[in-house]
Parts: structure tokens; C-alpha cells; sequence
């Protein structure tokens, strides 16, 4: 173990001094073997009073394992010891006083989105009840009331979070976490609350976690980006394939230390946002239209237009419901409600199309969310891989050609680079990652003229983003149109020659080159240029 | 990418039915190796069960049991059973549930004879008209579900009950029998037989090849199972999901109104309640032929397989003990062993369906590391 302890010195591995000086939470060798997998080995992970601890590491670390052990959800192997503010807890167990101290808000938020934030709040802690056993309304709306409020969001109580904005419904679970809970000697655990959130609403999270941690408690954060490490956090701890490197005062890091920390010896090419060239075409510029859109109204859009220049990298971005979401699903003819609108890809024909028969023109969509729209769970590799390209392995009496898919599976396999234990494995047991590739290699082998990628990187560790950059640009680079709908800013500024941002349905702003900044991205999105 | 630590390319093979020509070459240990996991008790468990059922009723009733006239009856009497399970499986595949079937084949059956007895067409004729009529119902079926987006599992039921009506309609609640239903032409479909082995389980070795071939070595199949799946992500990728379900359904009612004519040619009558019994049966076959050969995945010689081993149990129960509550509490207890033993990994109906936790982090998952 090369785990570097420096950093823990000063917090008391000496339990049973003063209240201050003792972690609220301390797990010390922590283990964990999945079949012939270890996924966690001898980790230690320690937590002080009124302290963020951002836990950080790729996909495939053990981050999830980690956090699911602390839930009672998986159990860890005998010999690791954990204690909630010095008195010790049995890990295979969720008993009273570890139940009142740590409290979890998971990635998914775990909320039902067909009840109102009152109905939610109850499944957790119960309905206030009249002596005939009916529910109390007014008593059990004002407790939720009482507790959203705090966070100031102009929450309604009563309507179906299905209609709450996604910040909202992270605040109602972060309030369902916190019902009952011992705060002052407890730990709050956030797992990616962010990876929904758009830019301007992460902001306003950020200080919900600050209050918390304000009044004492411990938070334990799990992130994969770093910038919500260095924005949020008073130390972190690193772990890769399932093993502690270091804990850190976050003071003493600078992204590039913490980069190398996190990918080890692939340090050097961790990548730096760069500012875009700038060469790369608009058209009329330099590039012919590779696709040209007029007019779109789909959901909440109010007449989009815009070029596509080839070889172009064009970012679509604004906040949740401004409508930004709606324009890559519209242009590959996937959006499932009304649309109006025109498109066409010029070097094919001259014809506009309707916005409603644009599925026709067959461009490949990277949906946002993988698990739901992306990729068949119940699949393997190749199964995914090739699903639109079943057409093309047609052999005798539409029979599937096996040797001919397997071929091609394995060409995107090596061209991509995934990383898997063959390709009839299910699509599950790979990374985050790695699913992404696989999702990305089936656009590419259909050789688009035009890509369309919504949330490239959600959910996929820092080398892996890297080399989903580099695909991208490549293809690019050999004359692919392709469009990036992103809510990461990192996305935008690391990737895109040009952006527009959506506001209220419209296009409000459009930043090219080296002006396309954080600041002006997120000025331009929440309208305060 | 050294962040990430290689795993183990051994890690899966045996226990993955789905993917052994992946993981291996030709060399004899790695044929060793797909030989174990194709007879593994994993992948066709069904079969150890029924052989265990042999030897079980071949003790109790060793005088009746073990002989060639059981091995026929089997065969014989589980052939339409068999036809009415494979007709739901190509639904099931896209996650749509059809439980018209049982309808369907009522109404081929008394329609058959309906139109050779009361209005003495010939068989070819009245065959031709049943079936249309249950090419209609597929089609309805299709339009309640594909069109006016109704739940399958609610919609066909309710057409069922249509169908019930027309049926009732056409046969005032009694059989139709008939001397044309016992004639040459008509009844020879169900009754012909070479060495005691009917026409019918000929049709069943058919019908079981060909949603064989469909479901596993076409792109038809393949875009099968991913709507049923998941249907957004299928769709996404160009695939047709609701011509698909549409089309399973106009199957699914001409295999089980086939059954229906090959019935009313083996008892020689059209029953307005011919189909009824064979709905539960059609639903047990199918889902213990999910947990075989293609684990997670309704297919065809599973259910097969299933059908056999269902029957072989109902013949011996019913030679060993007579007991007329025997048949239920046989198929009921087979479906629910299955069931457990595939843990919930079969596609329910979104109506039955509890949310999974997450489809991209399959929590038993053993190597999956986020």
C-alpha cells in the first residue's frame, strides 16, 4: 500500500480524546471480494466533525462498493473496524444509532416521482395519523414544508416532483436524508448529486452541503469531477482499483497533483480544458453545412436554427428546461412528442425534410442517459454493439451472419479501445465508461456524415473522458459534423469550437473559439451577461 | 488506461450460457469447458427435473408408467399445449403478453366447425375462414395495443372477452359436432400418425423451429428481445418496436388459432371452451422455458422442453394417483420453483413489474465496479 497518511495527523486515530478531535466516522480496513474480483482491499476512510470529504476515483474504484458497505447493502469481510464518533458499529448490521447517524442520498436520488415531496418525506418517516388512522394533511404539509424550507427553493409541497426542477428534487431527497437525523454526531453521504444538475443549479447544491457541514456534521462526498472537488471540499481520499492511494487536505492539491493521484502514471495526459482552435469551420467560413436545421419547435423550443458546419464541433448547451435537451433528440427524429421544424443534410440532397420524418435521415444519436436510452441491459457487448447495424450482417433467409458481426465487433472493440472480458459479455459488467465506447463505436461504424452526442461523459471516469474526447475530435478531424448537447461545462470548453446556448427556448447566444469560457457560458445560460 | 485493473478474462465463461462461443477458441479444453456449461443444471435444469420425474413415477407405478404407450400419450396429448406455449413466446420476447390465445383457439375451433358442419363448406374452405378470422383478432389485438397504446396485458384480456362473445354468439354456448368434423379430410390433420406419433407433434417440432431460428438467427429476433428489454433504447437505434409487437401479436393469434384447428380435428368437436384450459398452461411453459437453455430469454426449445416436462409430470400423477386436483397444483408449484429459481431475472409485465434499481448496475452483479 503506498497510502499516504500525512494528511491524517492531525485528526485523532487516537479515539476517546476530545469530542473535536475524534472522526465522526472512521472504517479501517475495509475489504471486499466479488467472485474473483476484489473490488476493495484494506481501505481506511476517516471523517472529522464539520468536515466535506470528497471521495474520488475512476470508474471501476470501488467508490460504489464503498458507499454500499457503509449503506448495509453489501457485506464486508470480516476484520475491518468502524466506528460512528468513536463508539464502535457492526458493518453487516444497520442498527438504530448507525441508521439515526448516516444518512445517504444516493446517485438516484431514490424518490418516487409520481408523489409529491410530503408523500416522499412519509415513505421514510410516516404518516401523521388521526385516531381513525387516517392521514393528517395539513400536520404532515407542514412538517415537509418545514423542513424544505430551510433550503429556499420554493419547493411546493403538494405537486408531483415529476413537475419539481431536478435541483428541487435533490433538495427533497437531501431532506428526506436528513428527517431524524443526528446531524451533530452524524455523516451525510452524497454520491454524485450533481451528475443531473446543470451548472448554474450546482452552485446553489454546493451551499445546501456547505450549511451542513456548518453546523457540524461530516459529509462524505463522492464525486467523479474534480473542479466539485476543489470548489467543495476540505479533504480528499483517492482510490483506484479498489485500494486507498492517499487522503489530502484539498489546500495543498492542485488539479494537476490530484490528476496524477487519481490516474496514477497516465498523469501527463489527463486532460486540460484547451481553448479550442478556432479554425474549424462555420459555414460559409471555411466548412461546407454538413446539416442545416430551421425552424425547430419540439418541446420547448420556439424556433431553432443553425449550421453544422463538417468537421465542426458544435455545443448545444442551457439550464434544465430551457430546452437545449430537446434539439439533439429532434434532429435524429427520436423526440417522441409533436415537432415542427426542417432539416437537411445538403451533400445528400438538396431536399429539406420535416422535422417529423427526420429519423429517416439516419443520424446516430448518443442518447443522455445511458441505462434507459443507451444501452440494452439484458445485452452483451455485441449485441449492442451491433443492434443498428443488423441490416448489414444480413446473410441467406435474413438469416444473421455470426461470423461477419463477430468481425466487426471486434474491429470497434480494438478501435475504440474497450475494455471488456470478451464480447459476449453482458454490457453491465462493464464501466460506465466502457459502456459509453461501445454505445459511441455503433454510431461511428454506421460512417454518419453527421454525429449526435447528448451528456458524452456523464458518468464516465477522467481517462476515459479523455479518450472520448480524442475519438471525438478524430472523427471530426476527418470531416464528421458532430454536436455535443452537454450540461458539462467541461464538455463544452474542452471539446467544442463553437457553442450555443438555449434560453427559454431560443438560441440567445452564440461563443466561438477562444471566447467560449466558463463565465460566458454559464452568463449566457442564466442570462446575467 | 492502467487506472482501471484488468479483470479477469476467466471470470465468466462457465456460468455464462449466452456466451461461450465468445470467450472461447477451438481447443479441447475450451469445448471441455461450452460441453459443462450447456449441460450445466443452470442451463437446462428443466431436463435433470424431468428425468428425475421419470424415474420418480417409473418407481410408483412401475406397471403403467415406463411403457410406449405413456411415451405417445405425452407426445401426443401435450402437442397442442405445445402449439398454444410457442405462440406466446415471440410476444413475450418484445414484452408483450397475449392472453387472447386461449380465446383465439376457441375460435378457430368452433368456427372450423361451424362452417363444415352448419354451413358444409369443406375443410379447406372452413380453415381458410377460421384462420381469418384469426389473423382479425391478431390484428385487433395489435391495433388495442401498438395503436391505442393500451397495456398488452390488459388489452388482450378484454379482447378476450370480445371473442368469448362472438364465440357464444356463433355456438349458443354447446359444442358443435359433427360427422363432417370426423370425416377423412379434416380429422386426418390432428390424427394421422406414424408408429402411434400424431400429425400434431410434427406441427410442434415446426412451430418450435422456426420461432427458433426467428428469435435467434435473424435481426427480426434480435430486435425482438431489445424491445423488450428496453424499449427506449431499442428504439433509439432505428428499431421498429411497435411494428414489431404488432407483428408478434398477428403470430401469436395464427399459431393458437392454429392450435384451434388442429384441436377440433383431434376430438372432433368445435368447444366454445376449448382454449380455456390451455392459457395457464401456455404462460408456465413459457416462463420455465425462460429460465432454460437461453437463460433471461423466452425461447423456443425451452419451452419446449418445459411443455414435456409438465406433461410427463400431469400423465404420471395422473397414472400413479388419479387425484383430480393433481394437474393445478403440479403446474403451479413447477412455474413458482422456476420463477425463484431465476431470482426475477424474467421480463414481467410493466403492470407486475417492480423498478429495477438500476438497469446499468445489476447489484449481484460480481464484477461490476463503478
Amino acid at each position: 500500500m503506498h497510502a499516504d497518511t500525512s494528511a491524517q495527523t492531525s485528526h485523532g486515530r487516537h479515539a476517546g480524546t476530545a469530542e473535536a478531535d475524534r472522526p465522526v466516522l472512521r472504517v479501517e480496513g475495509l475489504s471486499k471480494r466479488f467472485g474473483g474480483t476484489q473490488a476493495l482491499k484494506d481501505v481506511d476512510l476517516e471523517i472529522a466533525h464539520g468536515e466535506i470529504h470528497a471521495l474520488i476515483g475512476p470508474n471501476g474504484s470501488g467508490k460504489s462498493t464503498l458507499i454500499k458497505i457503509l449503506a448495509g447493502y453489501h457485506h464486508a469481510e470480516p476484520g475491518a473496524v468502524a466506528e460512528l464518533d468513536g463508539e464502535p458499529f457492526d458493518l453487516g448490521h444497520v442498527t438504530g444509532s448507525r441508521h439515526d447517524r448516516l444518512r445517504f442520498v444516493h446517485q438516484e436520488l431514490g424518490l418516487v416521482e409520481e408523489l409529491s415531496a410530503t408523500d416522499n418525506l412519509a415513505l421514510s418517516r410516516g404518516f401523521a395519523r388521526t385516531a381513525f388512522g387516517n392521514i393528517r394533511w395539513p400536520e404532515m404539509e407542514r412538517r415537509t414544508t418545514a423542513l424544505v424550507e430551510r433550503f429556499g427553493l420554493g419547493i411546493d409541497v403538494r405537486r408531483p416532483l415529476a413537475t419539481a426542477t431536478p435541483v428541487q428534487r435533490a433538495v427533497v431527497a437531501i431532506a428526506a436524508a436528513l428527517q431524524g437525523w443526528e446531524g451533530r454526531r452524524g455523516v451525510l453521504v452524497l454520491d454524485e448529486p450533481t451528475a443531473v444538475l446543470p451548472p448554474g443549479e450546482v452552485a446553489r447544491l454546493f451551499q445546501i452541503v456547505r450549511e451542513i457541514r456548518d453546523a457540524g456534521a461530516g459529509v462524505l462526498y463522492v464525486s467523479h469531477r474534480m473542479d466539485e472537488i476543489f470548489a467543495l471540499a476540505d479533504r480528499v481520499t483517492v482510490i483506484r482499483g479498489g485500494r486507498r492511494i492517499a487522503t489530502r487536505l484539498v489546500s495543498e492539491l492542485t488539479p494537476r497533483s490530484l490528476a496524477e493521484l487519481m490516474a496514477g502514471q497516465e498523469a501527463e495526459t489527463a486532460h486540460r480544458p484547451q481553448p479550442p482552435s478556432g479554425a474549424v469551420g462555420r459555414v460559409g467560413e471555411t466548412g461546407e453545412a454538413a446539416l442545416e436545421v430551421r425552424d425547430l419547435w419540439v418541446g420547448p423550443l420556439r424556433g431553432v436554427g443553425f449550421d453544422l458546419a463538417r468537421g465542426e464541433r458544435l455545443g448545444i448547451t442551457g439550464l434544465v428546461g430551457s430546452g437545449h435537451e430537446a434539439v439533439p433528440y429532434a434532429v435524429c427524429g427520436a423526440w417522441t412528442g409533436p415537432v415542427r421544424g426542417r432539416v437537411r443534410i445538403p451533400e445528400r440532397s438538396p431536399r429539406w425534410v420535416d422535422a417529423r420524418d427526420a429519423g429517416g435521415l439516419g443520424i446516430p444519436l448518443v442518447p443522455a442517459d445511458r441505462a434507459t436510452e443507451g444501452v440494452v441491459g439484458d445485452f452483451s457487448v455485441a449485441e449492442n454493439m451491433t443492434l443498428p447495424l443488423l441490416d448489414r450482417l444480413r446473410a441467406r433467409l435474413g438469416r444473421l451472419h455470426r461470423g461477419r458481426e463477430g468481425a466487426l465487433v471486434e474491429e470497434w472493440i480494438r478501435r475504440v479501445e474497450v475494455r471488456t472480458a470478451g464480447r459476449g459479455a453482458p454490457i453491465t459488467t462493464l464501466s460506465g465508461g466502457n459502456q459509453q465506447k461501445v454505445v459511441m463505436a455503433r454510431c461511428l461504424a454506421q460512417q454518419p456524415p453527421v454525429l449526435v452526442l447528448c451528456e458524452p461523459t456523464a458518468g464516465v471516469d477522467v481517462a476515459t473522458r479523455q479518450q472520448l474526447y480524442e475519438l471525438i475530435e478524430r472523427q471530426a478531424g476527418d470531416g464528421m459534423g458532430v454536436i455535443v448537447s452537454s450540461s458539462d461545462t467541461e464538455d463544452l470548453l474542452t471539446l467544442c469550437t463553437r457553442v450555443l446556448v438555449v434560453r427559454d427556448g431560443r438560441i440567445v447566444r452564440e461563443i466561438s473559439g477562444r471566447d467560449i469560457t466558463e463565465p460566458a457560458l454559464v452568463h449566457a445560460m442564466e442570462g446575467t451577461e | 488506461m492502467t487506472s482501471t485493473p484488468t479483470r479477469p478474462a476467466e471470470h465468466r465463461p462457465v456460468t455464462d450460457p449466452d456466451a461461450p462461443a465468445v470467450y472461447t477458441a477451438g481447443t479441447p479444453v475450451a469445448l471441455g469447458r461450452r460441453a459443462a456449461a450447456a449441460l450445466s443444471f443452470r442451463n437446462i435444469g428443466a431436463v435433470y427435473v424431468w428425468l428425475l420425474i421419470v424415474v420418480i413415477f417409473s418407481v410408483w407405478a412401475p406397471e403403467t408408467f415406463p411403457t410406449a404407450t405413456t411415451v405417445k400419450q405425452v407426445l401426443n396429448g401435450n402437442a397442442v399445449a405445445g402449439l398454444v406455449a410457442l405462440s406466446v413466446v415471440a410476444p413475450l420476447a418484445a414484452r408483450v403478453f397475449d392472453l387472447s390465445v386461449a380465446f383465439t383457439m376457441s375460435l378457430t375451433s368452433v368456427l372450423t366447425a361451424h362452417f363444415l358442419v352448419n354451413a358444409g363448406l369443406g375443410s379447406g374452405t372452413a380453415i381458410t375462414l377460421a384462420m381469418t378470422a384469426a389473423l382479425l383478432v391478431g390484428v385487433i389485438n395489435g391495433i388495442v395495443v401498438v395503436v391505442l397504446r393500451v397495456d398488452s396485458f390488459i388489452a388482450t384480456l378484454a379482447t378476450g372477452a370480445l371473442i368469448q362473445s362472438l364465440i357464444t354468439m356463433v355456438t349458443n354456448d354447446s359444442s358443435i359436432t359433427g360427422l363432417q368434423l370426423l370425416a377423412k379430410p379434416f380429422a386426418s390433420i390432428a390424427q394421422l400418425d406414424a408408429g402411434g406419433i400424431t400429425l400434431p407433434v410434427l406441427y410442434l417440432l415446426l412451430a418450435a423451429t422456426a420461432i427458433w431460428f426467428l428469435l435467434e438467427h435473424t435481426a427480426t429476433g434480435r430486435r425482438l428481445y431489445a424491445t423488450g428489454f428496453n424499449e427506449n433504447a431499442a428504439r433509439l437505434q432505428g428499431v421498429r418496436t411497435g411494428r414489431l409487437r404488432f407483428m408478434t401479436l398477428v403470430t401469436s393469434a395464427l399459431l393458437s388459432g392454429f392450435a384451434g384447428v388442429v384441436f377440433a380435428s383431434s376430438v372432433g368437436s368445435g368447444s366454445p371452451t376449448a382454449g380455456t384450459p390451455y392459457l395457464l398452461s401456455a404462460y408456465a411453459a413459457a416462463f420455465v422455458g425462460a429460465t432454460q437453455l437461453r437463460a433471461g430469454r423466452f425461447n423456443a426449445w425451452g419451452t419446449v422442453i418445459a411443455v414435456l416436462l409438465l406433461g410427463t409430470g400431469i400423465t404420471g400423477l395422473g397414472l400413479a394417483t388419479s387425484a383430480p386436483w393433481a394437474t393445478s397444483l403440479f403446474t403451479g408449484s413447477v412455474l413458482i420453483v422456476a420463477l425463484v429459481l431465476t431470482g426475477g431475472r424474467i421480463a414481467l409485465p410493466a403492470v407486475l413489474r417492480r423498478r429495477k434499481p438500476s438497469p446499468a448496475e445489476p447489484v449481484a452483479s460480481p464484477d461490476k465496479k463503478v
